[in-house]
């Protein structure tokens, strides 16, 4: 919960910029990438309540369908904690593919959730632009957010033994 | 306890969180599948939002025009002698407040020519100004600086001097979001000027608009204009949507697919008017 608590804020200070000075700007997918850091650290329920919150909050900014974002980063939260049994994320290469192919799923997901919605949507290569800008700069993302969390984190000493 | 209750238990806390994802997964597609029936969601968190974020939206529109003053006036100088420094401050200033009166001229040059088109209206508008955009891949919204407490309400017409520009989807105290003619949930019963050919001017995300149900044998040309039929009840007849760019034969052999380019450019909309009320009410 604590990391919820130290992330949200920077997802929302993201969300406010994207629909601002940032707007119409290939900007990397910020919830998303703070679900898939929780989701392969240690996944914890907080993890995937923090994924339906970022997704519900990121659709009601911006005014899409509630419930397209926070299924897809609920979905996205559980296949990465399972994938992270098989696979090691721990090179930025690796953590950067990952989350690029969680952005496509992403925008996968979104697009069939539209089309079951009975809307007349195309695919549209923005996604891939999305998610290539968001696997790009994931690393970075991710060692700020590692960071923050550093930061907020009460440090321990071992108790001198003499 | 019996030991089949233990094993479910057990299996309960050695699966909780595929659980509990599955279950949050399976709610959030439920929402989003009801989402365009009429029912309210999210009422009280957009609220919040539209008191939190829609200042800080207006703020960091106003601040983004000082910081780019900012670095192309103060930041390039880094580098550069004392006196040049000072010189190439005064000039800067006054580069800046030349900058700041051309800007006012354009915004009251585009204010006139949204007074003009509004007392040319046989309708009552409240003007709005541009907060925020989201422009999703699918979804395409804009915040606009006025609501409930102005007379706007929910499915008002959002309109420019070149065209119509979406209708209004939430609508809270001080603000209002629009939906926009090219989201994807969006549709408006057009007709095309000058053929009166009926059809539906549907957004399916990109930045064109899809004209639908215009059959192969109906007369339609690229350069036509698309024009609210005012049969939706929302936007009153005879508002420019756009102009058809390209037809194609559908694959059904029984209507064309007509692409419409949408008469506003919504990457440079500032000032709109919000439609006081429904055509339908005020008949």
């Amino acid at each position: 919960m604590k990391e919820f608590l130290l992330f949200l804020p920077l997802a929302i200070a993201y969300m406010a910029l994207k629909s601002t000075v940032l707007a119409g700007f290939p900007l990397p997918d910020i919830p998303l990438i703070i679900v898939f850091y929780m989701a392969h650290r240690k996944a914890a329920v907080d993890g995937a309540l923090c994924a339906f919150a970022l997704g519900y909050l990121d659709d009601a900014m911006s005014g899409g369908m509630l419930g397209t974002s926070s299924f897809s980063l609920v979905v996205i939260f559980l296949a990465v904690h399972l994938l992270s049994k098989v696979v090691q994320f721990t090179t930025p290469a690796v953590k950067g593919g990952g989350v690029f192919a969680a952005s496509l799923l992403k925008g996968a997901l979104a697009y069939y959730i539209l089309r079951a919605a009975g809307l007349d949507a195309i695919f549209q290569s923005g996604v891939f632009l999305e998610a290539a800008v968001s696997g790009l700069l994931a690393p970075a993302v991710f060692a700020v957010l590692q960071k923050t969390v550093d930061f907020a984190t009460p440090r321990k000493f071992k108790d001198n033994e003499n | 306890m019996r030991i089949s209750e233990r094993n479910f238990y057990s299996f309960v806390k050695r699966h909780q969180l595929v659980l509990i994802s599955a279950v949050l997964a399976f709610f959030s597609l439920h929402l989003a599948l009801t989402d365009r029936k009429e029912y309210e969601r999210g009422h009280i968190l957009k609220e919040v939002l539209s008191y939190t974020v829609t200042p800080v939206q207006e703020a960091l529109l106003g601040a983004d025009a000082q910081v780019k003053g900012v670095w192309s006036d103060y930041v390039m100088l880094v580098g550069v002698n004392q006196e040049n420094a000072v010189l190439r401050n005064a000039v800067s200033l006054l580069e800046e407040e030349n900058n700041s009166l051309r800007e006012e001229i354009l915004r009251n040059e585009r204010l006139r020519s949204v007074l003009e088109y509004r007392d040319a209206l046989p309708f009552g508008t409240t003007g709005a100004a541009v907060t925020g955009f989201n422009l999703e891949r699918w979804m395409k919204t804009i915040v606009l600086n006025k609501g409930l407490r102005d007379g706007i309400g929910k499915d008002h017409a959002v309109i420019a001097p070149e065209g119509i520009v979406g209708r209004t989807l939430d609508v809270h105290n001080t603000a209002s979001r629009v939906l926009l003619a090219t989201d994807a949930r969006s549709n408006i019963d057009v007709i095309v000027q000058r053929t009166r050919v009926k059809g539906v001017a549907e957004g399916n995300g990109t930045d064109a608009l899809v004209l639908k149900y215009v059959r192969l044998i109906d007369d339609v040309q690229v350069g036509d204009l698309v024009v609210t039929s005012g049969i939706s009840g929302i936007f009153p007849k005879g508002l420019v949507v756009g102009e058809v760019t390209k037809i194609e034969k559908g694959r059904d052999n029984f209507f064309n697919h007509v692409e419409v380019r949408p008469a506003v450019d919504i990457g440079r909309l500032e000032e709109v008017l919000v439609l006081s009320e429904r055509p339908l009410l005020m008949e």
